[in-house]
This record gives structure tokens, C-alpha cells and sequence, in this order.
């Protein structure tokens, strides 16, 4: 039975973990960072202790010092909120070493699923659809074009040693193969001084769905249905809404059946999400990976279930099983959720900390603000830029984007350049209204982005 | 002794174990590199499943019937596992070949007696006759006192094995860990062509504290420390753990055998 929990993680996701336990009764333990001293979870929470300076390799992923601080307090568990330590199984392992609960799933799990190649695998085993695409490295021209050959046109080339772009080629067709394959190993070679590159279909706009999967140790799980989150610029996502509005009703159902069967047969337990790529022409998905962690995204379901997921976290945990099966489950309405963060897009999204000087939170029906962040206070050049997330609910869609424009209209941050702007833009775009948009609209529009 | 949360022995902080195999056994605190045992390094330089040890060299005995000597090496046998203080054997680094020995600070502080005099002479003849590249990595005592001469000897044994290496043109790399001193540091350690030296290990002859008190002086700062070698220009390279074998990789790959490798020495020639 979990009766005082620690919480291993800062700002809005602390607290939102704060509210849930004080409202179960569960008595929380707050870490901070100096730099974190005035932050509202410090506040909030039943105790707080300073666990080490500013710099997150000296506080809030100091294992040793989140762990001690749990035992010196006599919690019993560790919240790993998002970030941090959350998807990091050996950590797990360390909690459950020393008899604290980790709430999340096993630590065999995370430490599978944080293997991308092995996920992969996983899930090919599991009949969960992968993206089409070469075993492993390609080893020479002639394997080249036998693969190119099985898995279709557009292509994608990628480094197997790295990421961030580099050593990635797309090939619309096959007289373009050879010469970017060249330029690919080459590039890779220079960048990450490995050559090896594999291939896989490229899909020209594909839209970003998650789905949220709640699991008990029993063995029942419900899915929360989708998110689609595909209004991102590099993995970094801005606005995120559920339902979808891309998918038909049996696609919603057997995109959610899958993730969820997919899930429960990997003896999956706690909150998860499965992401996928989904392909508007084939209206097919494709598996990309699971998050084994409470996501930054998590309101959205919320507003459209009524679930509290951090509650049946801690549930789980408990070992309790879930009150209710998938049928008792109804999603109503639409919401979606923005990301207000400190980052000035004018000048390609450099994360602009500094001081706020007014910050009035817009409220009302259908409203929720979920932020750590009250006037005057800082937000620190140290951690991610994150300052709120604003979630806005409708009975459908067209009145969650009106609430929406309402909350951004009344959403107020002065002392540093943020994200409101540029979700108003997003908001009032032809490809967001009719819902097309792929997780290429920001990076297509990036010339209007810097001048929002 | 097992233990899941291992202190740090330069800054005291307490580590689970299985972050501690991640850093490979460096303190994520203070950066100090802990003393790790022969298998272990073993598993971080080759590719996995590559390695193949050679056959025992010889049994230890106790030629001089030294007091104790014979318990102390039961106990260490039994303890580790190990014949004596080193594994050698050939692996692979990228799949490159190597012919490769390493030395295992728990058993009697790696010192050199018969057997792994013998080990290295045998090591460095298979890796003649295979034409592999040499490496070992090294941590000692000195010679083994318990032996008397019979240890002192292998200093000029290791060392006129390693000149016959040269002779082939085969290249031997080495890798100076925590502590490398006496008779080791003074026979094959120091005859590499490149000696790698891994961050903060003590390398000398005799110990600070005797040069100390011999010549009543207080030694500078960071005497005989990996760092104030490679200033005074006694090793090539100083290299956290975690950048040791992709430095291996490089010098194997620069001295990948090459045709000319295959031509007989000058040396050959004139015998």
C-alpha cells in the first residue's frame, strides 16, 4: 500500500502528481534543485527536500540523491513523472533494490521498449505493423536494389549510427538510388564515422497518433483511444488533439484494438502509449514506438474519458485492479491541448528563460491549465521550456478550436517570448481546420513560423 | 564481496550496480576509474563472444617454499577463478584479430611469477606464428617476491619476447590501468610501441611514498599519476575507460596487417 510517494521530477508534472495524491489521500514528497527553491510543487507538497544544484546531472538525475532522499523521508514510492529518470530501467531496477515501488511498468519492459531496434522487433513478432523496411544495414549496391525493390517507392536512406538528420536521404524513384545511397554512407561516415545505412519506406505526409493504454497488473487494459499529435517540429510536439479527426470510426477501433492487444500480450502494467505513423494515402499505420512513461499530453485523453490517468497509475501500482472495463469507457467530445512554451520561433525556436512579469491563466467552461508557473516566477535556462499546458474541451471539434482561440486570447505572459503566438497561427490555418496536416506542417511552413 | 550499492574508494557515493556496469565502473561523481577484474575488462575491449583463451601456461608452484605463499595462492585461485593474475587468449576488436592478455589486479595485485612470465612469451609466440597485433592490458605489483629470482627473471624473459615481436614487425599496444609499478612497469609495460594509460592510474617504479623518503624531498603534484607521465612524455595517450577501445580500434585498424608485414625482418635475414 503506497501511503507516501516521492515525486522525482519538476514543475507542472510534479504538481499534477501532487494533486492527484493529496486527493487520494497519499502523503508527497517533493525534490527540487536550487534553482527550483520558490516552484509551486516545493510549496504544495507535504515535504520537500533540496536534493543538489541547478544543472539536471546534479539534481534531478542524481540517482543517488533522489533515492536517499526517498529513504531519509520513509516514502514507500517514486513518481518518475516524464523526462528525467521515468524511462530509465535501470533505475527502476535501483528503486526496487532498495524496496521501493517504481510506478511504472517492470523494469524488463522499459529496458525493452527503450531498445528502438528491439521494440521494433517486438512488435514485428506481435503482427503490429512496422514501417516496411530493410532487417538491419545495407551491405551493398546489389542488396540495395533487391530491398528497394521489396519494400516500394518513396524511399528513406538512414544512418544506422545516428540520428538528427544526418546520413538521411529520401529517393522519390529509382534512378535517384544509387547516387543517394553514395551520399548517405558517405555523410554517415563523416558524421557518426559509421557507414552503415538501412532503408525504409518513406511516407510522403504522415500524420503522428499515439494511443494511450492503461494496463493493471491483473492483466485488464483499457485503451483511452488516440492522440493525434502530429503538429511537432523535430519529435518536439506543440499541439495535440483526440479524436483524430483522420480516422473512421473501425479504424479508430482497430488502431486502438491492436495497441492495446499489442501492449497486454507484452505483459505491460501502468500507463503507457504506443506510437504510430499513419500513412493518409495507404490509410494504413505503422508502429514507431512505446513510451513507457505518463506523457506530457496525458490531459487530452482525460478531457475526452474522464479518467484520471495519474490515479490509476498510482492504482496500478497499488496493485489494484481497474473498476472498469473498455465498455464502460466513452469518449465525449474533442479536446486538445497546446503546449505554451518559452521558446521565441522568430528566431528558430531558441528557448527564450527569463522572468515573467504578468502571467494571468485563462479559465472558464471546457478550460484547464495545467503549470507550475504563477507571476514573477522564472522560467530556468536549465531544464525544458515547458512553462504551461493549456487544454481546451468541445462538444466537438469546431468548439474546442473556438474555446481554444478564446483561452489563447486570454492567456496572458509578459518578460519573454512564448508559444502563444505561433498556436494562434496553427490554430487559424486552413491544413489545421480541415485537419490534413501532417507532422511536416510546421517545418513546410517554418518562413511564415519565423514571421508569426 | 557482492554488493549492490558500491561506494566510490576516491569520493565515497554510494552506486547501484547496474548503473556502475553501464559507466563501466567509472564514478559518475568524481570520474574515478574503480579496479575491475580481469573478465570484466575483457568483456568491454573485445567483441562480444571473440575471445579464445589459450591453454595454461603452467601450474604455480612455490619453488622457494616461501611462508604462506602456497595457502595465499589456493586462496586467490579459488576466489577468482583464475590460474594466476592473467587471462590471455585471442579475440577480436571489430572484428579485427588480436592476440591479447590482460592482468587481474585481485589476484596477489597482479604480480609477475613464472606463470605470467610464461603467459605473455606464449602469447607473443602464437601471435608470431598467427601474425596478430599484441595488447595487453596491464595493472601490478611487480615482480612476485614469493618467486625470488625465478620472477625476477621473467622481466628479461617478457622483454626479449617482445624484442622477437619487433623482429616480425607486429605491432603491440599496451594499456597501463591502476596501479602499474616494480618489475612490470619495468620490463614488457614500458616496451609498447604506443602505450595507452588510462585516466589517474598510478605508473612507476617504486611507490611514491618510498622515492619519498629516499631522497627527502616532497614530490611534486600528481607524481607518477597517468596525466604527469604523459606530460614527461613516459606514455602517448590518456584515456578514460570508455574511450579505450575505440583507441585500440583506430591503432589496429592504422596497423592492420599489411603485405609487408609478411616480409621477413632484417634481423631474420642476418641469423
Amino acid at each position: 500500500m503506497i501511503r507516501r510517494v516521492l515525486i522525482a521530477n519538476r514543475s507542472e508534472i510534479a504538481l499534477r502528481i501532487i494533486r492527484t495524491c493529496r486527493e487520494m489521500g497519499i502523503e508527497t514528497v517533493a525534490v527540487y534543485s536550487e534553482a527550483d527553491r520558490d516552484s509551486l510543487p516545493v510549496e504544495l507538497a507535504d515535504q520537500a527536500i533540496c536534493i543538489g544544484p541547478p544543472a539536471p546531472k546534479e539534481s534531478y538525475l542524481y540517482y543517488q540523491q533522489i533515492l536517499s532522499a526517498a529513504l531519509s523521508s520513509a516514502c514507500d514510492a517514486i513518481h518518475p513523472g516524464y523526462g528525467f529518470l521515468a524511462e530509465n530501467a535501470i533505475f527502476a531496477e535501483a528503486c526496487e533494490a532498495v524496496k521501493l515501488t517504481f510506478i511504472g511498468p517492470p523494469a524488463g519492459i522499459i529496458r525493452k521498449m527503450g531498445d528502438k531496434t528491439l521494440a521494433r522487433k517486438i512488435m514485428k513478432k506481435a503482427n503490429i505493423p512496422i514501417v516496411p523496411g530493410s532487417d538491419g544495414p545495407i551491405a551493398n549496391i546489389s542488396v540495395l536494389n533487391e530491398e528497394a525493390e521489396r519494400i516500394g517507392y518513396p524511399l528513406l536512406i538512414k544512418a544506422a549510427g545516428g540520428g538528427g538528420g544526418r546520413g538521411m536521404r529520401v529517393v522519390m524513384e529509382e534512378k535517384e538510388l544509387a547516387g543517394a545511397y553514395q551520399q548517405a554512407v558517405n555523410e554517415a561516415q563523416n558524421a557518426f564515422a559509421d557507414g552503415r545505412v538501412y532503408i525504409e519506406r518513406y511516407l510522403i505526409n504522415p500524420k503522428h497518433l499515439e494511443v494511450q493504454v492503461l494496463i493493471d497488473k491483473q492483466g485488464n487494459g483499457v485503451h483511452l483511444y488516440e492522440r493525434d499529435c502530429s503538429i511537432q517540429r523535430r519529435h518536439q510536439k506543440l499541439i495535440e488533439e483526440s479524436p483524430s479527426v483522420c480516422l473512421q470510426e473501425t479504424e479508430r477501433q482497430s488502431l486502438c484494438q491492436t495497441a492495446l492487444a499489442a501492449m497486454s500480450t507484452l505483459g505491460y502494467s501502468s500507463v503507457g502509449t504506443v506510437e504510430f505513423l499513419w500513412d493518409p494515402l495507404s490509410r494504413e499505420f505503422y508502429f514507431m514506438e512505446v513510451n513507457t512513461r505518463i506523457q506530457v499530453e496525458h490531459p487530452v485523453s482525460e478531457m475526452i474519458t474522464g479518467i484520471d490517468l495519474v490515479r490509476f497509475q498510482l492504482e496500478v501500482a497499488n496493485n489494484k485492479a481497474l473498476p472498469f472495463a473498455q465498455k464502460d469507457l466513452q469518449k465525449w467530445g474533442h479536446a486538445i491541448e497546446c503546449r505554451i512554451n518559452a521558446e521565441d520561433h522568430r528566431q528558430n525556436f531558441r528557448p527564450s528563460p527569463g522572468k515573467m512579469t504578468r502571467f494571468t491563466v485563462p479559465g472558464g467552461p471546457g478550460v484547464r491549465v495545467d503549470t507550475a508557473a504563477q507571476c514573477g516566477s522564472t522560467i530556468q535556462p536549465y531544464y525544458d521550456s515547458l512553462i504551461a499546458k493549456l487544454i481546451c474541451w468541445g462538444e466537438d471539434r469546431p468548439k474546442a478550436i473556438v474555446r481554444m482561440n478564446r483561452a489563447l486570447y486570454e492567456f496572458r505572459i509578459e518578460g519573454i517570448p512564448t508559444s502563444i503566438p505561433l498556436c494562434q497561427w496553427v490554430l487559424s490555418q486552413p491544413e489545421f481546420l480541415d485537419g490534413s496536416y501532417s507532422t511536416h506542417f510546421l517545418d513546410a511552413h517554418m518562413n511564415e513560423v519565423s514571421h508569426v | 564481496m557482492f554488493k549492490l550499492f558500491p561506494s566510490c574508494p576516491a569520493c565515497h557515493s554510494t552506486h547501484f550496480i547496474a548503473f556502475l556496469k553501464k559507466d563501466l565502473y567509472r564514478c559518475n561523481r568524481c570520474g574515478h576509474l574503480m579496479r575491475i577484474s580481469a573478465r570484466r575488462r575483457l568483456g568491454m575491449l573485445l567483441d562480444k563472444g571473440s575471445f579464445k583463451p589459450m591453454a595454461e601456461p603452467l601450474v604455480t608452484t612455490d619453488p622457494l617454499v616461501f611462508p604462506d605463499y602456497h595457502d595465499k595462492l589456493l586462496e586467490a585461485r579459488k576466489r577468482t577463478g583464475l590460474g594466476d593474475a592473467i587471462i590471455a587468449g585471442t579475440g577480436r576488436i571489430a572484428g579485427m584479430d588480436l592476440a591479447l592478455a590482460i592482468l587481474d589486479s585481485h589476484f596477489i595485485m597482479a604480480s609477475m611469477g613464472a606463470y605470467v612470465g610464461e603467459a605473455i612469451c606464449q602469447l607473443i609466440d602464437l601471435a608470431i606464428e598467427r601474425r596478430y597485433p599484441v595488447v595487453i592490458t596491464i595493472c601490478s605489483g611487480g615482480a612476485r617476491m614469493q618467486e625470488g629470482i625465478i620472477s625476477l627473471m621473467q622481466m628479461a624473459k617478457t622483454a626479449a619476447s617482445i624484442a622477437q615481436l619487433q623482429d616480425h614487425r607486429l605491432p603491440y599496444f599496451a594499456v597501463l590501468t591502476d596501479p602499474t609499478t616494480g618489475g612490470v612497469t619495468a620490463s614488457f609495460a614500458m616496451l609498447a610501441d604506443v602505450i595507452i594509460a588510462e585516466k589517474g592510474s598510478l605508473i612507476g617504479f617504486a611507490g611514491p611514498r618510498v622515492i619519498a623518503q629516499t631522497i627527502g624531498q616532497d614530490l611534486p603534484q600528481g607524481f607518477q599519476k597517468a596525466e604527469f607521465l604523459l606530460e614527461h612524455g613516459m606514455v602517448d595517450m590518456v584515456l578514460d575507460r570508455h574511450e579505450i577501445r575505440a583507441a585500440l580500434e583506430n591503432l589496429l585498424m592504422l596497423h592492420k596487417t599489411r603485405p609487408y608485414f609478411h616480409q621477413r625482418s632484417p634481423y631474420e635475414r642476418r641469423s
